[in-house]
């Protein structure tokens, strides 16, 4: 099944902010483990991105497809940091 | 005289827009990392009619009302480029609206805006100029509202609620994003700032 085989291999908890962290707080901000699950629930669609520093401006919500939209610096504050997860595949 | 009290302000707009169900936003109750989720691409929204309702919404300080414009407006600056510009004329009155309701939150988050309005998008900062007599009055009332605590401990400046300092800031954006008539104009309403660019 295509859900098994999407199955991350490893994950751990973030420490420190970096613009991996960021990407995963953006992605799992609204609903997806990381940019690998999303364009499996949305496989035709471009990730839209800030020009300047490549972050994530839009994305679709999981669960009703509403529309998140994130800023154009840092976004994901210290506070946050070790909640995020980051999965290697 | 008062002149610093807060002063009743009537239901906005924004408050029976929101109620009715209209805006294109999703209704929760919890607002995840406090960000509204739209159910329309903000870059397909008509700005003429959405952005000046935002606006109104600032004078609220009820939740939900007051969150929702907050971070509406903040989206909509954030997103919207070149279609704030021609929006301009029609977002003075919410904000002179805001600024008269002489109430300290309720200045701070106007004042927040309106850093971000000016560097929202090009031209931005020069089409507020002939507007400055409209704004700029009621910070020239609390632009000395700076408190000395003597060594004690001001907390509003760790919030960014400090309100002198924040018309400070805004003043200063207004002179670096206004163009070259934007001091003098600047001046002539509130006669104590000084440039921070000429000097």
């Amino acid at each position: 099944m295509a859900a098994v085989e999407a199955k991350p291999k490893s994950v751990r908890r973030a420490k420190y902010w970096d613009e991996n962290v960021e990407e995963a707080y953006r992605f799992q901000l609204a609903g997806y483990r990381d940019e690998i699950e999303y364009s499996k629930f949305h496989p035709q669609e471009v990730i839209d991105r800030w020009p300047h520093n490549n972050y994530i401006k839009k994305l679709k919500r999981r669960n009703d497809g509403l529309f998140y939209y994130y800023n154009k610096e840092r976004e994901c504050l210290d506070k946050e940091i070790h909640k995020i997860k980051l999965y290697t595949h | 005289a008062g002149a610093l009290e807060p002063r009743p302000y009537k239901p906005t707009d924004f408050r029976k827009f929101y109620d009715r169900g209209d805006f294109p936003i999703a209704l929760e109750h919890d607002t995840k990392g406090n960000k509204i989720a739209w159910k329309v691409e903000i870059e397909k929204l008509d700005y003429h009619h959405y952005l000046p309702l935002f606006f109104d919404g600032l004078c609220e300080t009820a939740h939900p009302y007051e969150f929702f414009a907050r971070q509406g407006v903040h989206d909509m600056l954030e997103h919207g480029g070149k279609k704030i510009l021609p929006v301009i004329p029609q977002l003075i009155i919410p904000i002179k609206n805001a600024l008269n309701t002489r109430n300290v939150k309720v200045i701070c988050t106007t004042l927040k805006i309106l850093q971000h309005l000016v560097i929202s998008s090009e031209l931005v900062g020069e089409a507020l100029v002939p507007y400055y007599r409209q704004i700029l009055p009621i910070l020239n009332i609390y632009k000395m509202k700076n408190l000395n605590s003597g060594d004690g401990i001001d907390y509003s400046q760790q919030k960014r609620e400090n309100i002198g300092d924040l018309i400070q800031e805004t003043l200063e954006a207004f002179e670096r994003h206004g163009g070259e008539d934007a001091f003098i104009n600047i001046k002539y309403m509130i006669p104590t700032y000084e440039s921070c660019i000429l000097n």
